[in-house]
């Protein structure tokens, strides 16, 4: 008990090429969890099997002591599992307000007619205020969400995401492809997340400053499978994190 | 039902599921090479059809002569209907604005018959007669049945194997096929997007203009001929849409239900043909031969 | 942050352009324009559910004319005296509306589990089916002669029974059903299919049921269908099966295209245009639909997103320009 998210044994196949092998870890509320690897692990597969993108071979999967192993991904978005990719993923014919309203209607899923009515009355700036001043810019709702820079995309993914007040939250890569200020602002906003809202954060990172600096425990993914698990230092220190994480000696790293 | 209706149905079916199957091979090809559904593709067909009729009974041109010059006539049409349908739109923003295109080329096609040949239904002779010019016929099980009937089933499972190994198996058509999947690289290394696009296009009206050519003299020269292509949709859908053996398949299954329906319930048979197609749907959704090809239109 | 503002203003200038534009439309003496236009805002409630389907949620279908038809014939039915009786116009729209929204539902619930262009041939299969049975089913669609002698709709004692009232009356339910659909833009179901057709993988993540949405849009583009078929039958007191044929079909889709497929205004236009052009051009009769076939092709070459699009394109630049100049 007191595990938001239970992974027990899970495996995927992709035709012959295994992408998660007996994987089973566990995430409580208001802990971030780091899960590292090199590229091709398996990591965003892993992701995909927790949302619900991808259903699972065998194992199976527990939010909150409710198994969801065979739910659809829409109904695990509503039960509390967050997620963010690689690539965000926005309606890019809709305005950023459109867009954000998403996350909103996603906490309170009322009936057709009701939400026509306008009920349940949100109030989306009331609630934007604060994460937006962690994620450091400022929105203009006429903009479209194509004209944003892919930085802000980024953060707003991540914004979107908390909006919907989710349990577990699944962070793809947040950093690739930022700066420094901007991933400093990533680093805040997961910590808001987890800290000031209690929610269980599983962060996908390459970048090891941001991934030891945030998270409480490291899961290691190679080859689909975990091959360490553990507080960041202990993890990293591990020889056979460093050869199959950042290569032997004799090959470059990433 | 006796042998020989059953005998006379069944090829019935088979003739008019391989006109189907080659509007449906011709639609895929296109879906594969440019992401394009076309609605024009049985309008590309009734004027291709009126063309040869055209040529052959109104200036009385001899078929071998003639022969030649409808392939490049149709040709032309074809690279024509890309010119003006496809190049100028394949950028464009809006995914369903050069399908609409289509659509509006199937007017002006249809239209442009109406305008410059009438709206009187036309012949075509078929190349099997009799001394007294009727349609030659053979003894099927005790049935008369048509020769053009085996003819176009001969005819066009010859012509669209011909297609296939153009298309699948020689370097051509493999260029052909990387030049549509990746249009960039394609482009890098030096196969020029226009030419294949403008080849496919060719290819696929000549395919199509010959099915109207060889089911013209059973039915008769018109308009209507443009509608073969929804029940080529059907076939296409049922066979897995984007595969062509799937296609070929599903148009024969389409012409055979039709054949059938058409002696049992006449003025429904449309209703049927679409009716086997849902049911086709609703249990088998991906079609009787999945394939992976994007859809985009 | 800048608040989201409505411009309160602008609305109500909106509003009064629009009842002066009705207003004056409705004076037109000649009561065949009337008519042609009349026409042209039926069909445009119809065309409205194909703002739904593609507009908002990203699918083309061709069904719009079935669900019309289902209401026309519906209509025609109850209110020609043919089976015996007939019943008052209102409640002839209101079985209409559920029968078309009933149809749609029955066919969407199996077939709206394929996606794209699966759904868009399912579709034409609907068209195609209903059209068969329009034509040659005599005891409930009168076979190839139709069905004549439809009585015109009387709201409350109130009759219809000229062009003059029937645009009138049109043009309020078609502002109507256009407020409505607008109005669902900004709710979670608006949101939701939108979701769907911009990317539908974040649909899911956002807790969208991709499917159940898509049929619930389905049945409400029937509803809409089967309203439009039963003014259509009650207005031409005459319908028959070309009503609703497949070249009818894909006149809708251009209809919704020319104007903008996910604005409402711009869909009424498109209707009103394609509508009217072949009275106005009645001249060059022979050449009419060659002609319309090639704007129809030049249209999608030069401005893809319709009339609509073109309109929010150049606003954007201008305000763009605006603020550009103000940030200087």
């Amino acid at each position: 008990m007191g595990q938001v998210l239970e992974l027990k044994q899970v495996c995927k196949k992709f035709g012959g090429v295994v992408t998660a092998q007996d994987i089973s870890m566990s995430i409580g509320a208001g802990e971030i969890h780091g899960l590292i690897g090199p590229n091709g692990a398996g990591k965003t597969t892993l992701i995909n099997l927790i949302s619900g993108i991808t259903e699972a071979d065998s194992g199976e999967i527990w939010f909150e002591g409710k198994n969801v192993t065979k739910l659809p991904a829409f109904k695990r978005g509503r039960l509390g599992i967050g997620r963010t990719f690689q690539v965000p993923r926005f309606l890019n014919n809709s305005s950023v307000w459109d867009n954000l309203m998403l996350g909103m209607d996603l906490r309170s899923q009322v009936g057709d007619l009701k939400s026509y009515f306008g009920i349940p009355k949100v109030d989306l700036e009331a609630e934007l205020e604060p994460l937006m001043e962690a994620a450091g810019f400022e929105l203009r709702w006429d903009d479209e969400i194509g004209s944003l820079p892919f930085g802000q995309l980024k953060l707003l993914e991540i914004v979107r995401a908390m909006l919907a007040k989710p349990k577990v939250l699944l962070v793809d890569e947040p950093a690739a492809g930022l700066n420094s200020m901007e991933i400093d602002r990533v680093s805040t906003l997961l910590n808001m997340a987890a800290k000031e809202q209690g929610i269980a954060v599983l962060l996908i990172e390459h970048r090891m400053d941001l991934v030891v600096d945030i998270c409480k425990t490291l899961h290691v993914l190679v080859f689909g499978k975990l091959i360490a698990q553990g507080e960041p230092e202990q993890v990293t220190a591990l020889p056979e994190v460093i050869e199959a994480y950042l290569g032997r000696d004799d090959d470059d790293q990433d | 039902m006796s042998v020989n209706l059953l005998g006379s149905i069944v090829i019935n079916g088979l003739a008019m599921g391989m006109v189907y199957a080659m509007i449906a091979m011709g639609l895929i090809m296109l879906i594969k090479a440019v992401g394009i559904l076309n609605f024009a593709q049985g309008d590309l067909l009734m004027f291709g059809t009126f063309l040869v009729s055209f040529l052959i009974v109104d200036l009385e041109i001899p078929m071998g002569a003639a022969l030649p010059l409808v392939m490049v006539l149709w040709g032309l049409l074809g690279a024509g209907f890309m010119m003006i349908t496809y190049w100028p739109l394949r950028n464009a923003s809006y995914p369903v604005a050069p399908v609409v295109a289509t659509m509006g080329a199937s007017l002006v096609l249809s239209e442009g018959v109406f305008l410059i040949w009438g709206t009187w239904p036309r012949t075509m002779p078929s190349l099997f007669q009799t001394a007294d010019g009727r349609p030659a016929t053979v003894n099927l099980f005790g049935a008369e049945i048509q020769v053009q009937f085996f003819a176009v089933i001969i005819l066009g499972a010859l012509l669209m194997f011909l297609v296939w190994i153009l298309t699948e198996k020689l370097y051509v058509g493999k260029m052909m096929k990387a030049a549509a999947q990746d249009k960039y690289a394609a482009r890098l290394i030096g196969i020029p997007h226009l030419l294949t696009t403008m080849v496919t296009y060719i290819l696929v009206t000549e395919l199509i203009c010959s099915a109207g050519y060889m089911v013209a003299p059973i039915f008769a020269v018109t308009k209507s001929l443009s509608s073969l292509q929804l029940k080529a949709f059907a076939g296409t859908v049922i066979g897995g849409f984007g595969s062509i053996k799937g296609a070929v398949i599903g148009c024969l299954i389409v012409g055979l239900v039709e054949a059938f329906a058409q002696v049992n319930l006449s003025v429904y048979k449309e209703a049927v043909v679409f009716l086997v197609l849902m049911v086709f749907l609703i249990f088998r959704p991906g079609g009787l031969i999945r394939s992976k090809i994007q859809d985009k239109a | 942050m800048k608040k989201k503002q409505v411009i309160e203003k602008r609305k109500i200038i909106c509003g009064l352009a629009v009842v002066l534009l009705v207003a004056a439309v409705g004076m037109i003496p000649n009561v065949y324009s009337l008519r042609v236009i009349s026409l042209a805002l039926i069909y445009s409630i119809s065309a409205f559910g194909l703002l739904l389907m593609l507009g908002m949620g990203g699918q083309m279908v061709f069904s719009a004319v079935a669900f019309m038809g289902i209401g026309a014939y519906t209509t025609a039915n109850l209110c020609s005296g043919r089976l015996g009786f007939y019943l008052n116009g209102t409640w002839a729209i209101l079985i209409s509306i559920v029968l078309g929204g009933l149809m749609a539902f029955l066919f969407g619930l199996p077939l709206l589990r394929l996606k794209g262009t699966f759904f868009t041939f399912a579709t034409i299969g609907i068209v195609q089916i209903f059209y068969t049975f329009f034509l040659n089913y005599v005891p409930l669609f009168g076979g190839p002669a139709g069905i004549s002698g439809i009585r015109t709709l009387s709201i409350l004692g109130f009759s219809l029974d000229s062009y003059v009232k029937w645009f009138y009356f049109l043009a309020v339910v078609a502002i109507l059903v256009m407020l409505i659909l607008n109005r669902a833009r900004n709710t979670q179901f608006g949101r939701r299919l939108a979701a769907i057709r911009d990317n539908e993988i974040a649909a899911n993540v956002l807790g969208v049921n991709v499917y159940w949405t898509r049929v619930k849009a389905f049945t409400i583009s029937g509803m809409l269908g089967g309203l439009s078929g039963s003014l259509l039958a009650m207005m031409a007191k005459y319908i028959a099966a070309d009503n609703f044929s497949w070249t009818r079909a894909s006149t809708f889709v251009i209809m919704a295209m020319l104007g903008g497929v996910n604005s409402a205004p711009g869909i009424v236009l498109g209707s009103i245009i394609i509508t009217v052009l072949p009275e106005v051009m009645r001249g060059l009769d022979r050449y009419l639909m060659f002609l319309y076939g090639i704007m129809v092709i030049l249209l999608m070459i030069l401005m893809p997103m319709g009339l609509s699009g073109l309109v929010s394109g150049l606003a954007k630049r201008w305000r763009r320009k605006r603020q550009a100049r103000r940030e200087r």
